[in-house]
């Protein structure tokens, strides 16, 4: 178990270092660099020049690597030229957003994944069976950014139930019960989307996992010995299907930041995905390289966190 | 030198461990394994499962490679060759398992003429009329060359085998338990038949099996492996009327006789291999379970013993 | 039995020849009812969005006509027109040409790049295959939509080709991944020892003799591949990391949408593309699960 996991996280340390060079890379890409927001249009090239030798940038390719990483260890991410305002005070403020959008969406996959998982999969063929599967067929196929438009066309403009964009109503004042209430409000229609599409694969994967579970021998020794059937599901059946499940959301998010940019587009919600899709159309290249990097590091980590606890449930991956 | 020799022929396996996969110790699947075999021959290489027979074969083949030792095949070093060569040509195989060994998704027509694809640059039509003579040789309908593997049963499956293996018109063999995939009343068939082609093509045999019944009517000479290493070697005569190794004597006790009369005679030298197995066993092996230095006792027979003293 | 020699006609061979696993599957289509009517569909929009594309000039579609910005469905434009004055309708069809095209293009490319990859990888094994599988699972958890995006927007000279291109290399990764673990399985069977024994070459063996075994979940990856690639594609066009608004694509007319204005009153502009991208993802994707259950026999219908 242990040798499992410092093996893994041993495996992370590479993987994090090739992420950090592909983003240095693709940053080294990017047109125009710090320097041509930082300064005035006023002040003469030949300063410019001369501050860019001071700062670096025509040093060799591997010590302007290490100074980039000697930055980000000191949680230096760079300046933004549009807002002027460095890059980790700037992303401060939008990853408590994204963060309680991701919980949101997380919250409200496992919560619809879970219930209609288990009745599909215990009244396997029957009508409600059928029913799920055929919206999971549906959502399988539906690009989410489709399936939010609807939603905000049809719950935000149409019925008007809930705010069409933003994370708060303006005005309120932050720690007030109703600052809370507008924040929940705002979040509710972008993750409850997020998660309608989400879910779909995790609701098809438990009820596969429950109706194959079933036929198992020791399902039917213990059925034998006559316990009775919700003594079946709950000790048997779902001890064995709900834990990988469980594990799952490391995995998840992944498309969670996919989906994020997506949503918080549509929703016109203040969060990571707008901040990325912001920085790129105004160029503000070194807000890009961070958030690029940010979620980079969470995915991997995310992917990290679902292994390890798959090992703890299931003992069979710990041999690969 | 004989047709094929083997020299102390070794394959081992890595197994990998600790945090970082390093090897950490070998599996000795085949560990010192000698033999040499006469042209027009059978050998048969008989032992329980994981006891290295298979490797052995396909250590020689070319299908592992050999971690130490050599296989001279007609004068030729054969050790760890590449794929395609001439050599090669001259020896082939029949695989264990009749439904795994023929591509499910090729005709036979393409299945058999694969060596000769290989090999020989033959049109269109030689290749068909090649592979129907070949069909007719192993008894199957020549009509039936289009046909998909499936279509066919266990036994015209290794017959199928059988032809691709003799298509090249080789002279060694390696038939990897052959039958056992088989029912028992296809077994005598396919094993018959073997034989008769072995007439036909002047063929030499390695025949690996676990079926001591199977070995003694094929083979002319015997070696039997326990864990990687030569237990016992010899005539088939002298392997089953004058066993020396305890192991060997087991498994020459465990082969039925169908005469009744000696039923009696039969059961009580099971008995006495029975009692002397129990408490010799470890006599015979080493500190680790393996077997000891092959000792001659007459020329073509060695048995693997303690050194005396 | 065997009296006849080699004199048998080849018009008696042939008509011994057997089911194949082609004819399998396609019996398996034809008598699911959804995936059949899905193909239908798929190849009657095909046929139409391409032949109506020839006699429609791009040019004069993405043309912006000032006096005609944001009309309703109308005799003259049955669709109404967009912000720039253009009809909605001609959009749709050459979009859904355009969408279709580099769906397959991206499919293709990132299927061959994937197959060889993951033929060789699982076919050589050892070390290689370890090095490989690592960095592959390592671009397998990044979030490629947002590398994608990166990549489009500071790639110089921006065309369709490289669109396709930059889509290609994060998209062949999860089926190399998937061939790689079927071909793992597969050579370990005697048919593929038999075949070096007998002297075929490796890459002979993993093209002619591995692949064959293969090929279904290659046909089923492809397909389900193809109904995500389209989705992905009109989704990044949908962001504005797609096809140039004068090519436009299904996801360019979507993006329209992201003006409040356009969502809430004109439902004209987006609503068809909408349509249309759910009803080819539906199809793709019955036409794929109905292959899925076709080349595992335990799923088949019968």
């Amino acid at each position: 178990m242990w040798k499992f996991t410092v093996r893994r996280l041993l495996i992370m340390i590479p993987q994090i270092i090739l992420l950090s060079i592909i983003i240095f890379v693709l940053a080294k890409m990017m047109p125009g660099d710090a320097l041509s927001g930082l300064i005035d249009p006023n002040i003469d090239p030949e300063r410019i020049e001369e501050l860019r030798h001071m700062h670096g940038f025509y040093d060799p390719w591997h010590k302007q690597y290490a100074d980039w990483v000697g930055g980000l260890m000191q949680g230096d991410l760079g300046k933004s030229f549009r807002f002027k305002m460095d890059v980790t005070e700037l992303i401060g403020q939008r990853v408590v957003n994204s963060f309680w959008l991701s919980l949101a969406t997380l919250i409200f996959t496992y919560l619809l994944a879970i219930p209609l998982g288990i009745l599909s999969g215990r009244y396997n063929d029957s009508l409600l069976d059928q029913t799920i599967t055929t919206y999971t067929y549906i959502g399988f196929a539906t690009p989410l950014f489709i399936f939010a438009l609807v939603m905000l066309w049809v719950f935000g403009f149409m019925v008007g139930w809930f705010p069409t964009s933003g994370s708060v109503t303006p005005g309120l004042e932050p720690g007030t019960f109703e600052y809370v209430l507008s924040k929940i409000n705002h979040l509710i229609l972008p993750s409850l989307s997020m998660a309608l599409i989400a879910t779909v694969n995790t609701v098809q994967y438990l009820r596969n996992d429950i109706v194959d579970t079933k036929q198992k021998d020791f399902i039917l020794t213990a059925r034998a010995k006559g316990a009775p059937e919700s003594r079946v599901y709950n000790r048997h059946i779902l001890r064995n299907s709900l834990l990988p499940i469980a594990a799952f959301f490391g995995f998840e998010i992944t498309s969670l930041i996919g989906g994020s940019i997506f949503i918080e587009n549509i929703f016109g919600y203040p969060g990571m995905g707008q901040l990325f899709l912001e920085s790129i159309l105004l160029r503000d290249f070194s807000v890009v390289t961070a958030v690029t990097l940010l979620f980079g590091i969470a995915a991997i980590v995310g992917a990290l966190l679902s292994d390890i606890i798959l090992s703890l449930v299931d003992p069979r991956i710990r041999i690969k | 030198m004989a047709f094929l020799e083997v020299e102390d022929l070794k394959v081992h396996f890595p197994i990998k461990g600790g945090i970082f996969g390093r090897t950490i110790d070998h599996v000795r699947a085949v560990d010192g394994v000698s033999l040499s075999l006469e042209k027009g021959k059978t050998y048969g290489l008989v032992g329980e499962s994981g006891s290295g027979k298979t490797t052995t074969g396909r250590a020689i083949i070319g299908l592992e490679k050999a971690t130490a030792g050599t296989v001279t095949f007609d004068g030729q070093d054969i050790t760890n060759l590449k794929n395609k060569s001439d050599v090669r040509k001259d020896v082939q195989m029949i695989f264990q398992d009749p439904y795994s060994s023929l591509n499910p998704k090729k005709r036979v027509l393409d299945i058999v003429s694969e060596p000769l694809r290989n090999y020989e640059n033959l049109t269109k039509k030689e290749e068909r009329i090649r592979v129907q003579e070949l069909m007719e040789l192993v008894g199957l309908s020549p009509e039936s060359i289009l046909k998909y593997p499936h279509e066919f049963s266990g036994g015209q499956r290794q017959r199928i085998g059988i032809a691709r293996a003799v298509a090249l018109k080789p002279k060694l063999i390696i038939a990897d338990e052959p039958v056992s995939a088989l029912d028992v009343s296809v077994q005598a068939q396919v094993l018959n038949f073997m034989q008769d082609i072995q007439e036909e093509l002047d063929l030499t045999y390695l025949f690996i099996g676990h079926d001591l019944g199977v070995i003694k009517h094929m083979c002319d000479n015997i070696g039997i492996m326990y864990r990687g290493r030569y237990v016992e070697e010899g005539s088939t005569e002298e392997i089953f009327t004058n066993p020396q190794h305890i192991y060997t004597k087991r498994l020459v006790a465990a082969i039925p006789d169908i005469d009744p009369k000696n039923r009696e005679a039969q059961r009580q030298f099971r008995q006495e291999v029975k009692t002397e197995y129990e408490q010799s066993f470890n006599d015979y092996f080493d500190e680790e379970g393996l077997a000891y230095q092959l000792q001659p006792v007459t020329e073509t027979h060695r048995v693997a013993l303690p050194e005396k003293g | 039995m065997a009296t006849s020699t080699a004199k048998v006609s080849n018009e008696q061979l042939k008509a011994q020849k057997s089911p194949s696993g082609v004819n399998i599957i396609w019996r398996e289509l034809v008598r699911d009812k959804l995936a059949l009517f899905s193909l239908i569909f798929l190849i009657l929009i095909s046929v139409f969005v391409y032949g109506v594309a020839i006699f429609l000039d791009q040019e004069e579609i993405v043309r912006v006509d000032l006096f005609e910005i944001h009309k309703p469905p109308s005799e003259d434009f049955w669709l109404g027109t967009d912000y720039g004055g253009r009809d909605v309708f001609g959009q749709l069809i050459i979009g859904t040409r355009n969408s279709l095209s580099i769906g397959f293009l991206v499919t293709l490319m990132s299927g061959i790049i994937g197959i060889v990859f993951g033929l060789v990888s699982g076919y050589y094994g050892g070390h290689i295959d370890n090095i490989l599988m690592r960095i592959l699972d390592f671009f397998l958890v990044l979030p490629f939509m947002m590398i994608i995006i990166v990549f489009v927007a500071i790639v110089p000279e921006y065309s369709i080709m490289t669109f396709s291109l930059i889509m290609t290399a994060f998209l062949w990764m999860g089926i190399a991944r998937l061939i790689r673990s079927k071909v793992l399985q597969e050579k370990e069977l005697d048919y593929v020892q038999a075949s070096k024994t007998l002297g075929s070459s490796n890459l002979k063996i993993m093209f002619t003799q591995v692949l064959p075994n293969i090929s279904s979940l290659v046909i089923v990856t492809m397909t389900l591949g193809l109904a995500a690639n389209i989705g992905l594609e009109s989704g990044l066009s949908f962001l504005g990391f797609g096809f140039p608004e004068s090519t436009p694509s299904l996801g360019t007319l979507l993006s329209y949408a992201r003006n409040p204005q356009t969502l809430e009153y004109r439902w004209w502009i987006w609503v068809p593309a909408s349509v249309l991208i759910l009803l080819l993802m539906l199809a793709v994707n019955n036409v794929g699960q109905a292959l899925k259950r076709a080349t595992d026999a335990r799923q088949r219908r019968g």
